[in-house]
């Protein structure tokens, strides 16, 4: 049995919009482990939110999985797996909806508004429990009052009965998240959960994640575009540019060896405390517009260390040592001669 | 929060509304009072000239004097509204009908219940078509369907209802050899209340019910598609995706219920639009209702009776209005719990 929970392989999402096709998502490979943290990084718009709402099927209507596979490790009991390829499965249909909410689930970037005024929170978060499991109302009612105690809500007891526009932006994102444990999923993806609120709350989040994930034992992807939480909560990142994945690895090595120029200059980027008179160093340019991304490499426009060949050939991807990938033509000739040298 | 409060805070709610109906009434009796009052002269002289145009023997003055003093016509405005109102409220008259010479709340109590009847069913199949077509509509955007619907509405908002009933008048007139007027067939007209009456009411029903709804409808469907199109992407459904529920469950309780309060809100001027189709359609189908005698009584300043319907119709409106804040308040929460 593998430690391997989820494979994406060459997923292309794409947007049949009025005014043309919006590749969001042209190529992604990704890797969860069980149990794991992996950081999915990058600007805003490259295809993040698209790219983890296809784990669940449920990209906006007008978009389209239009290739590659979501390959999904199930483990039916203690020696049994299957394998389910989600990308295949209907967005209406009954095995994905199995899936979500209860092995699969989900923390949005807006706690102001995923949830409903019209609800109590704790209607809110029954109707999960409800759906995927055979507790009866009162049992479900207790195990929601639970996890409201669980995630830190104060007053459990009277807040399950309260509704979700009398309480404020952290306590919102916190019975999100309790509302995503209610199953026990063994993955859970957070899109930028903490993004909207306050920096002190965003701390508190955060702690709150990590505390959870190894409680629960279940894998995340994180996704963000602060490089600092992803040093604090990953295990390995990767990097996302114009809907492809550009590096990947483990934590350290992303950081300390980052191969690809735009992971190089997303970590210049990072204010550094220690030289706060130093200006802070920006990446060039400005994210190309959506429905004419740059051909060759789609990171040339603003790489510093573009070549003549860049703005025609795309790059594959070059594998060095434990998983460490990227896609840039800087390494491609490196592969084929330099290879065993480097490693 | 508790129960308690809730409840507390829904009474506050319920009390201060009904202040506010209770003052909005008032104001509507004055401005109904003052209305009819507006134009020039009084039924007094609408009668003098009425006499000359028929050939008939001119009014002497003293005559017409006396008449004015029989019905009061020349105190000040303030003492008639003042006596015409503690009537209406201590004793429940409404007045005298200088043209049907009955007191006016005969009139009123005869055929206020059928526009009230008329309304109400109208009323009932706006929302019963609208809701689903709204939904579907919404749901299924720029489908098929959708357009169909789009350009049926759209001829029934252009189609006036008078022209309808016209038509089908002669349609009914041509084929059936009996032209589809009043709400009685013959018998019964002037039959005392039974069951048979009340059936037989029931099936000359649904004609000017249909002929008064169908331009409302148009305007409700695209109000309901417009509401729920613009809740379908809010985040809160994508949650409600993510846990599981089905698309029909997660429509209903989600966006569906949001998209209902603009919806509910729409009740309040529903309602007079509906009355004054009413007065058209009953004239030309000829429907023992208010309209008819509403508009007659406005041409010959039959003040009393005109009055008296105006304020009626405006106090339906007003607890139309008053049971649409009340649904709201019911419906969502935001509003209940200030
Ligand atoms: N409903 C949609 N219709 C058309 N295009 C869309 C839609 N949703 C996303 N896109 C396109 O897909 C691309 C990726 O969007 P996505 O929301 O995944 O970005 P992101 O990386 O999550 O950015 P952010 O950090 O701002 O959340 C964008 O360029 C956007 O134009
Ligand atoms: S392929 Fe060329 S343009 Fe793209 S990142 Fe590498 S060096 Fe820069
Ligand atoms: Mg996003």
């Amino acid at each position: 049995m593998s430690d391997t929970l989820i494979e994406v392989n060459d997923l292309k999402i794409h947007f049949f919009t009025d005014e043309g096709v919006v590749r969001a998502v042209d190529g992604v490979d990704l890797t969860i482990e069980r149990g794991k943290t992996l950081c999915l990084v990058g600007e805003s718009g490259c295809g993040k939110s698209v790219a983890c709402r296809a784990f669940l099927q449920i990209v906006h209507s007008i978009g389209k999985i239009v290739s590659g596979e979501i390959i999904y490790h199930r483990r039916v009991d203690n020696n049994f797996e299957e394998t389910i390829d989600i990308a295949q499965l209907n967005p209406k249909g009954r095995q994905i909806r199995e899936i979500r909410g209860k092995e699969i689930s989900m923390i949005f970037q807006e706690p102001m508004t995923s949830l409903s005024p019209m609800y109590t929170v704790g209607n809110q978060i029954m109707e999960n429990i409800l759906l995927h499991t055979n507790l009866s109302k009162e049992e479900a009612r207790q195990l929601c009052v639970q996890l409201l105690d669980q995630v830190g809500i104060p007053q459990p007891h009277r807040l399950v009965d309260e509704y979700p526009f009398r309480l404020s932006g952290g306590m919102r994102q916190r019975a999100m998240i309790a509302m995503a444990l209610s199953c026990n999923p063994t993955l859970l993806i957070a899109d930028e959960p903490t993004t909207a609120l306050d920096v002190t709350t965003q701390a508190n989040i955060l702690d709150l994640m990590r505390n959870i994930q190894k409680e629960y034992q279940m894998a995340l992807l994180f996704i963000t575009h602060d490089l600092g939480v992803v040093a604090e909560i990953a295990d390995t990142v990767a990097v996302m540019y114009l809907g492809k994945i550009v590096e990947s690895g483990d934590v350290d090595t992303i950081f300390n060896n980052p191969k690809h120029p735009y992971t190089q200059a997303l970590l210049r980027s990072i204010p550094k405390i220690s030289r706060t008179r130093e200006k802070l160093d920006t990446i060039q340019g400005m994210v190309p517009n959506p429905y004419r991304r740059p051909g060759g490499c789609p990171f040339h426009p603003r790489c510093t260390q573009a070549m003549p060949e860049c703005s025609t050939m795309v790059p594959s991807v070059t594998r060095f040592s434990d998983g460490h990938t990227t896609r840039c033509l800087l390494y491609e000739n490196i592969t084929t001669k330099q290879f065993a040298e480097l490693s | 929060m508790d129960l308690e409060r809730e409840v507390e805070d829904m009474w506050k709610f319920l009390f201060r509304r009904t202040l506010a109906m209770l003052f909005t009434v008032w104001v509507v009796s004055i401005i109904s009072f003052a209305v009819i009052q507006l134009p020039p002269g009084d039924y007094v002289t609408t009668l003098m000239s009425q006499m000359v145009s028929q050939g008939g023997r001119e009014l002497t003055p003293e005559y017409a004097e006396q008449l004015r003093e029989l019905y009061g016509l020349n105190e000040s405005m303030y003492v008639q509204y003042g006596k015409w109102i503690t009537n209406i409220i201590f004793k429940g008259q409404f007045g005298y009908s200088f043209v049907y010479k009955r007191d006016a709340v005969e009139l009123i109590t005869e055929r206020m219940p059928m526009t009230f009847a008329l309304s109400m069913s109208s009323f009932v199949l706006v929302w019963v078509i609208a809701l689903p077509i709204g939904i579907y509509s919404a749901v299924r955007k720029y489908s098929i369907g959708d357009y169909i619907f789009t350009f049926l509405g759209f001829i029934g908002l252009a189609v006036p209802s008078f022209l309808l009933a016209l038509i089908l008048l002669f349609v009914s007139q041509k084929y059936l050899g009996q032209a589809m007027i009043g709400l009685f067939s013959q018998e019964f007209a002037d039959a005392a209340w039974s069951w048979d009456k009340f059936v037989d009411m029931l099936k000359h029903l649904w004609i000017p019910t249909i002929l008064i709804g169908l331009g409302g409808t148009a305007g409700l469907i695209r109000t309901m598609r417009a509401n729920l199109l613009d809740e379908l992407n809010k985040p809160y459904v994508e949650t409600a995706r993510a846990k599981g529920l089905s698309e029909t469950r997660l429509l209903l309780k989600y966006p569906v219920r949001h998209a209902l309060n603009p919806f509910v809100s729409t009740i309040g001027w529903t309602l007079p639009n509906l009355v004054a189709g009413e007065v058209i359609v009953a004239i030309v189908l000829n429907l023992p209702t208010s309209g008819p005698v509403l508009y007659r009584a406005l041409q010959s300043q039959d003040m009393f009776v005109a009055a008296g319907f105006i304020l009626l119709l405006s106090i339906l409106t007003v607890i139309g209005t008053f049971i649409s804040d009340l649904l709201l308040a019911v419906l969502d929460p935001r509003i209940r719990l200030r």
